[in-house]
């Protein structure tokens, strides 16, 4: 969690370094009287390097996968539940009722 | 479907629970989304919330599903007073329902119709100048529950022709009403009548083909008279409409192993390899069944000089598995199993 949580916070950093160098730019291309045909290469290489950084915490900062096959550990089906609305009351406990003296007030 | 997860939160909390612990109503609500019957602990420890009105109030609109939650395991538990006392705190706080202790025909009133939440054609209809409330909705759901938790009691009494009788009336209000016809089927039961019940559960089955439950109860009642080819059906049934549940699976082998002949044993065969491979090899009973299926059909084709088209070595890794098994968790019976193995292997 830590780990990833700080990825995601350098990914942001350096998604935000690359707003601030385009706007940088793109006021020295207004000064300097030039045509914005698009970004410097460097700011590409950060947004794509800003990309990777935050989809791996986005993965890794919330928590772990959870398995979803049928068969894993956690998944396998152990018991089928009582069939409740078939439920009858006359079975063998009705010899042993509860002994405590069990009362609604 | 109760899985390993939730079988362990279960009993994590039971300990706790009987421990005096707290997390008595986590408990309840699991038992109730799990569909356990642990009618004793629910009626001890229900009660026990339901008599404190500091933490029953704290469960809002909860509280009234606890007290039916309650009256039915009070009802399994034969502590009918306590059952009628939670159906009396119901009927007080949903009135609307009639009496059904009394033999005489009975008269429900009938739940608002909300024909304005159709729209299109009916928004003429006079419903519409004064539409029901939600809270009136939930009303008419309890109203049919007080219903359905007396005619329960009456069965739990054992006066099944008056239980009869108030099933028949909730019916002929609402036909369409999956529990009370199911409560038929298990009235039936109860008196022993299974051919009776089968008959319910048949016609029940033509009109909600989708219930499992009620198919798992045919099977049920199939395997218990003997009667293995209509259990059988019912198997295929389930897994159809669960194909990954493996408790179905193993049923399903059990039933065709049960019933014999080359073809069915080939076929228990590959479901009990399907129950291994849905529980990830956890299963000892499917471990078992593929080595008594295996001798069984090596004794049926032992005469014929057929080539064996099974792969051979299912029954030897099932037999390691099962060894290893054993190994791990009862090491005093090892002995047992391999001499069983051995007299399985032809």
């Amino acid at each position: 969690m830590g780990a990833g949580f700080l990825v995601g916070v350098i990914g942001v950093l350096i998604l935000s370094h690359a707003t601030y160098s385009t706007i940088q730019y793109r006021a020295l291309l207004k000064i300097t009287e030039e045509e914005f045909s698009g970004p410097s290469i460097n700011v590409v290489i950060e947004l794509i390097v800003s990309l990777v950084l935050c989809l791996w915490a986005a993965m890794a900062a919330p928590g772990n996968f959870k398995s979803i096959h049928p068969q894993s550990e956690e998944n396998r089906v152990v018991a089928l539940p009582a069939n409740l609305d078939f439920m009858i009351f006359n079975h063998r406990g009705k010899i042993f009722p509860l002994e405590t003296e069990l009362k609604l007030k | 479907m109760v899985t390993r997860t939730e079988e362990e939160e279960v009993n994590r909390l039971e300990n706790q629970v009987e421990n005096g612990g707290g997390g008595v109503w986590e408990y309840l609500c699991l038992v109730h989304k799990l569909k356990l019957r642990r009618s004793d602990m629910v009626l001890k420890h229900g009660l026990s919330i339901l008599n404190d009105s500091k933490k029953r109030s704290a469960l809002g609109p909860e509280e009234w599903t606890l007290y039916e939650q309650v009256a039915v395991a009070a009802m399994d538990c034969q502590s009918i007073d306590v059952a009628k006392d939670c159906i009396k705190v119901l009927q007080r706080k949903f009135p609307g329902s009639k009496r059904v202790d009394s033999l005489e025909p009975r008269v429900y009133r009938k739940p608002p119709l909300y024909l304005h939440k159709v729209g299109g054609w009916l928004r003429t209809h006079h419903h519409v100048q004064n539409p029901c409330p939600e809270p009136h909705l939930w009303d008419s759901h309890w109203i049919c529950c007080c219903c359905r938790l007396e005619a329960m009691l009456l069965e739990a009494r054992g006066l099944w022709s008056e239980a009869e009788n108030a099933y028949s009336s909730l019916l002929e209000e609402n036909p369409f009403d999956q529990v009370v016809h199911k409560r038929r089927v298990a009235m039936a039961k109860a008196q022993g009548n299974t051919s009776a019940a089968i008959d319910w559960l048949n016609k029940y089955l033509d009109i909600f083909m989708a219930d499992h439950e009620a198919w798992r109860e045919l099977a049920e009642i199939y395997v218990s008279l003997q009667m293995y080819k209509q259990a059988a059906f019912c198997y295929e049934e389930l897994i159809l409409s669960q194909p990954t549940v493996p408790l179905y699976h193993l049923a399903y082998a059990d039933v065709l192993y049960t019933l014999g002949g080359l073809e069915n044993l080939q076929t228990a065969k590959k479901y009990y390899a399907s129950t291994i491979d849905l529980t990830g090899g956890k299963s000892t009973r499917a471990l078992f069944g593929i080595c008594l299926c295996t001798s069984a059909i090596g004794q049926l084709t032992k005469g014929r000089n057929k080539e064996d088209k099974e792969s051979p070595e299912l029954q030897s890794l099932s037999a390691m598995a099962l060894e290893k098994d054993y190994k791990q968790r009862a090491p005093s019976r090892l002995s047992v199993l391999s001499s069983t193995l051995r007299s399985l292997k032809i």
